[in-house]
């Protein structure tokens, strides 16, 4: 049957990815249709019920700049909240909240259900409709035929899924959720190439059987924090308390006479696994040399006694998982209430994505979420926000968007997939951004509200709230400029009781609050002003602290610019470029790269090339063009 | 478009070939070229454009480098499509290069191989023919600059490096580890380790600039001033070592006023000799003129020949005769006592050297231990083949670092740069704790040490990271 209603968007998958999609699509005014197996798994957490920490916190923050729900959800569900690396500097700084599983999935259903231009549908997509080599909807396993202008994808951990545990497999998309394998073997049959990845989940554990008492406690932050900028937190629930516990030699010898039962070890698992959330038989086999290991006790949730003990990731059978579990403090008499598993599943070369994650070879057609290689939610949502609006933007006629390295986390995410690919699960760090001292979780409104709001994305109330608090950092920042503090004064000699080198001539109080031994509050404490609320504080201050680091990256970015602004034609003929190296050549057709940019990121691709390829570009500039149009 | 391409930073190159020539041209190209020539000859005034302008060229102490011609091309009308700013002054190799640094000093960044052309191609000065041949130019450019680090570094350069960039990778590891994985049972940044390493690296890094300095002197040359009392037999000194009769020698004291250069050469090796006006107390205008200038070839100067008539002055009086002499000079490591006219003492000619890798620090010291010392006569030329065997050995055989290497003045550029940020991030760890400061100095240190060698992504230093520590919850 063919669905009535024409769409602009279809999403399939109500996972992290699709939810924000979905949301993005909609917000934009772009009639949207969001596929999900079950309507009761939306804004599900497949693993570790928590938003945000290093790296992830800023992709978070970016999502929410761009009126996204994560960040909002979080604050409706965070039982227990930490500022990661808090005593080093902003740039670094992460926020993270453990969340209540069901309080954060009723959020963003509740988000979901109240979006307009949104509509949700419980079925599985098996098939998808094409029109020549552009995607034009959907069909359901009902066979139900969805009619829209673009399809985003976003079937997370569920294609071709299969679950381990110990020796034992069988096909899910998800401890107690149905794999995805009609549309697998659909896109199987494109040209996209295909892998196996591999992640895994700890057992869980009932509370009840746990004693506490053992265990160092580990509160969240005295002053709880915020995750949305547009919250001010006075929706937060209860806030509880984690608790730390260690593997032992005990542990470690017990998991090693397992190891022959192992599906890891045993190479029943042929998918590659995050190097930095290793199963601990990995940790074990791979650091033979400690003898214990930090894991982290989280609360599940306010109404549920199941815990998650963070560190333990296993795929061992069962009864080695019991074993392991009761032979650390406080663990003793634990009760399991899911064991643990691995999962493999398919993903998708993200190489043959563009930057608006549009597939290369099916006009329409966007990837998002674990299936470009990701893992995490953070990393899953802000690509679906990503593939939903370009998917608006194209159905709305209009030129994609794709932020650069220096403007977004997501920017970095999107670039290294598709310059580098990736060969284990993608988890985003700060080390992987090199404008890091920009882009931080504290300013991304400033850096990508106004692109929301000319996007469509950001609604009048977001919007107002914004505006204000820009105007207030820029007055701020300006008056701090221009007040300035005469040597021998009163202000003056109180300056100088708290820094090293007293002041020898007239200084602006912008310059003062370089000094590491002063801050906004103090300066604002001897001059006896201070009108503005803590964020705005925040931005004047960090500004002025990182003034000299932060303008050198600004003369980076320009020159980035230049390279970032040269397009390469996707169907480029690098035959016809003088000088190249077959070795370059070769790793230039595999990955396609958009931009001279994104070229010149490609390992192995030299500085050399890289003027070779902008002679060449220059040279046909406006004379024929270099790319040779082959459909 | 066109805005876009602009560049914004602004670079600075020799554009006439290196070596001895009448003129020596030195080109400027970017946003700050103009500023960059208004600060050089101190004038405030507009440059107009495309005139010759006859200027005074000054180091950041006021002393004159050089003279010569200034020319402003205002962008886009210039070859570059920039604003553009050409020096030309005298073409010794020294001169030229002392402008170049301050040139570089005011802001400018040495240019890479055939940039000036790629600016001009990328600003639409050249049309699709030109750019034919331009391309060639670039292309050649790099093949050349790859030929030349594989003849003219012998490998030996790079392995020096390879082994710094090695070690700052190994250093970012620990910080990068501590920003991104904070909840480690291990603080990263607290054991002290990260400082150890940053210090010594900066060790390494000031080995290898030398070095590499030693290197560049190969090439471009070093040079050597005469110093000393008058009537000490400079000019003498100078004839014997140019073998001809360059300058003016008589046995009135004060004969020598003008700064005298000789470019020789020793073995093929390079070297520039420079005679100066003899040091005393003088009420004669033009002598003490030409003092102060020898004052300041004596402070630019790769060795300084300090000579005594031997004669006049007893071998352990040296210093204590001239205490001043010491102090004033900024490295006393430069130093050489020549005892001239041995003909009319009983001393035998000869070298008496101080431990190589004696390092003086201060002028306490200097006045404490025996200095490198030649014995010579200039007049007859007994000793003058030792000493031109010690240039020769100053430059390029001794070294501290096994084998010695040639370099060029654009690796030297890229190691200051790289000392520059190493500096910079310790002060950001030990006054400031600022962990994420440190990693993005060390971060540039990388990014400049690796414009000598190869490269380097975010992501290896991550696997690097996985595989050294046991991270992950
Ligand atoms: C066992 C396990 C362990 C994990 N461990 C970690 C970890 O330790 N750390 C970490 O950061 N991340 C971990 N993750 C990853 C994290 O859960 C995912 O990265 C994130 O949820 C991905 O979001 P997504 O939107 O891409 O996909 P998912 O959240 O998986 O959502 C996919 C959605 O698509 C739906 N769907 C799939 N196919 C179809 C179809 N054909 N038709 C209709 N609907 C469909 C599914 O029902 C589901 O709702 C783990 C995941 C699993 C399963
Ligand atoms: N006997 C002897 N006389 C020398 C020797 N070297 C120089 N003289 C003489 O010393 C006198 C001064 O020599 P110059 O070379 O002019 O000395 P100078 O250091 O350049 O002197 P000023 O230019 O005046 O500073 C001349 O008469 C030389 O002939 C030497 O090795 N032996
Ligand atoms: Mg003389």
């Amino acid at each position: 049957m063919d669905y009535p209603k024409r769409y602009g968007v279809v999403v399939i998958g109500g996972g992290h990815a699709g939810c924000e999609a979905a949301l993005a699509s909609a917000r934009m005014g772009v009639e949207t249709l969001l596929l999900t197996h079950n309507i009761e798994t939306l804004g599900q957490m497949s693993c570790n019920p928590a938003i945000g920490g290093i790296g992830k916190s800023h992709l978070v923050k970016e999502i929410d700049a761009l009126g996204g729900v994560m960040a909002r959800a979080t604050d409706k569900a965070g039982i227990q909240y930490r500022v990661l690396n808090s005593r080093k500097g902003p740039a670094v700084r992460a926020t993270r909240a453990q969340a209540d599983r069901i309080l954060y999935k009723a959020a963003v259903r509740h988000t979901l259900e109240n979006q307009t231009c949104l509509d949700i549908f419980q079925q599985s997509a098996d098939d998808l409709i094409m029109e020549g080599e552009k995607a034009r909807g959907v069909i359901t396993n009902m066979g139900v035929r969805f009619h829209s202008d673009t399809v985003v994808i976003t079937a997370g951990t569920f294609l071709g899924g299969l679950i381990h545990i110990g020796l034992e497999s069988h096909s899910g998309g998800r401890a107690g959720d149905p794999p995805s394998i009609a549309l697998a073997q659909r896109l199987r049959e494109m040209p996209f190439r295909v892998d196996r990845l591999k992640t895994g989940t700890p057992p869980r554990i009932d509370a009840r059987s746990v004693d506490f008492s053992k265990m160092e406690e580990q509160p969240g932050d005295n002053i709880t924090p915020v995750m949305s900028f547009w919250g001010d937190g006075s929706d937060q629930p209860e806030q509880v308390s984690c608790y730390i516990t260690h593997t032992n030699e005990k542990t470690h010898d017990i998991i090693r006479a397992g190891l022959d039962r192992s599906p890891m070890y045993t190479g029943v698992i042929e998918g590659i696994g995050p190097r930095y959330c290793p199963s601990i038989e990995d940790k074990i086999h791979r650091f033979a040399d400690k003898n214990s290991h930090q894991i982290f006790i989280e609360p599940e949730g306010l109404t549920t006694h199941e815990l998650y003990p963070n560190g333990i990731s296993t795929s061992l059978p069962f009864d080695v998982q019991l074993d392991l579990v009761h032979s650390m403090v406080g663990l003793e008499n634990a009760h399991i209430t899911r064991p643990g598993y691995a999962i493999e599943y398919d993903y998708f070369n993200p190489q043959d994505l563009l930057h608006s994650l549009e597939t290369k070879f099916v006009e329409g057609l966007y990837f998002a979420g674990q299936i470009n290689g990701t893992t995490g939610y953070e990393e899953a949502g802000a690509q679906g926000l990503l593939a939903g609006l370009n998917a608006a933007l194209r159905s709305q006629e209009k030129e994609a968007w794709t932020p650069r390295r220096d403007e977004a986390y997501l920017g970095v995410l999107v670039d290294d997939l598709i310059s580098m690919g990736t060969k284990e699960p993608y988890r985003m760090f700060t080390s992987r951004a090199e404008y890091r001292l920009i882009l931080r979780e504290d300013n991304a409104d400033i850096r990508l509200t106004a692109k929301g709001r000319e996007l469509g994305l950001i609604n009048d109330t977001i919007w107002q709230q914004f505006s204000k608090k820009k105007e207030a950092i820029e007055q701020e920042t300006q008056r701090m400029k221009d007040t300035w503090v005469q040597p021998d004064t009163e202000t003056a000699n109180k300056l100088n009781e708290f820094i090293e080198r007293p002041l020898a001539r007239e200084y602006s109080l912008m310059e003062l609050m370089r000094r590491p031994e002063l801050d906004y509050k103090k300066i604002a404490e001897i001059t006896g002003e201070n009108s503005v609320t803590g964020v705005v504080a925040e931005q004047v201050e960090i500004a002025a602290k990182y003034e000299g680091y932060i303008s050198r990256q600004l003369d980076d970015i320009e020159k980035l610019k230049r390279n970032e602004s040269m397009k390469l034609p996707t169907d480029m003929d690098y035959d016809k470029v003088k000088g190249l190296s077959n070795e370059v050549k070769q790793k230039l057709v595999e990955c396609k790269p958009e931009t001279l940019g994104q070229a010149s990121r490609i390992q192995g691709v030299t500085p050399a090339a890289v003027s070779l390829l902008l002679v060449s570009l220059k040279k046909h500039r406006g004379a024929k063009p270099l790319a040779t149009v082959s459909k | 478009m066109n805005d876009v391409l602009h560049s914004t930073d602004t670079i600075a190159a020799q554009a006439t070939p290196a070596g001895r020539g009448g003129v020596g041209i030195i080109r400027i190209s970017g946003k700050k070229a103009n500023d960059i020539a208004l600060q050089l000859i101190q004038q405030q005034k507009y440059l107009q454009p495309r005139f010759a302008h006859f200027q005074k060229f000054y180091d950041n102490n006021q002393d004159v480098i050089d003279e010569g011609l200034v020319l402003f091309f205002p962008g886009p009308h210039s070859f570059t499509g920039e604003d553009v700013i050409e020096l030309q002054g005298h073409g010794g190799p020294v001169v030229i290069n002392s402008l170049l640094n301050r040139v570089l000093n005011l802001g400018a960044r040495m240019a890479n191989p055939g940039e000036f052309s790629e600016r001009a191609f990328l600003n639409d000065k050249l049309d699709l023919a030109q750019a034919e041949a331009i391309a060639d130019l670039i292309d050649s450019a790099s093949e050349q600059a790859a030929r030349c680090a594989i003849r003219s570094l012998n490998g030996a350069f790079s392995d020096h490096i390879n082994v710094l960039v090695e070690q700052v990778i190994n250093l970012r590891l620990y910080v990068e580890a501590a920003i991104d994985f904070p909840e480690e049972e291990i603080d990263f940044l607290a054991d002290g380790k990260v400082e150890g390493d940053l210090q010594s690296i900066i060790d390494q890094l000031d080995i290898v600039f030398k070095e590499a300095n030693r290197g560049v002197l190969l090439k471009e040359g070093m040079k050597v001033v005469l110093a000393g009392r008058p009537n000490a037999g400079k000019s003498s000194l100078l004839n014997a070592l140019a073998g001809r009769d360059t300058a003016i020698v008589t046995d009135i004291a004060g004969t020598t006023r003008d700064v005298l250069r000789e470019h020789i050469h020793i073995d093929g090796m390079p070297l520039h000799i420079t005679d100066t006006a003899g040091l005393r107390e003088s009420p004669d205008a033009i002598e003490k003129e030409g003092i102060r200038r020898a004052w300041t070839e004596i402070k630019d100067a790769d060795r300084v020949l300090l000579l005594v008539d031997a004669a006049d002055v007893q071998e352990s009086d040296i210093k204590t005769l001239w205490p001043d002499f010491f102090a004033e000079l900024p490295d006393l490591n430069k130093v050489i006592v020549v005892r001239n006219k041995i003909d009319k003492t009983d001393e035998r000619s000869g070298v008496s050297e101080l431990n190589s890798s004696h390092v003086i620090n201060d002028v306490n010291e200097a006045l404490s231990i025996e200095l490198p010392t030649i014995r010579l006569s200039a007049k007859h030329g007994e000793g003058v083949d030792e000493l031109r065997e010690y240039l020769k050995k100053a430059m390029g055989y001794q070294s501290a670092v096994e084998g010695g290497f040639t370099a060029r003045q654009r690796h030297l550029e890229a190691l200051k740069q790289a000392r520059y940020y190493l500096g910079i991030g310790q002060t950001q760890l030990t006054d400031n704790g600022a962990g994420e400061l440190l990693a993005e100095d060390l971060r540039m240190t990388q990014n400049h040490l690796s414009e000598i060698t190869g490269e380097f992504t975010p992501d290896d230093l991550l696997g690097r990271i996985f595989s050294s520590f046991c991270i992950g919850k």
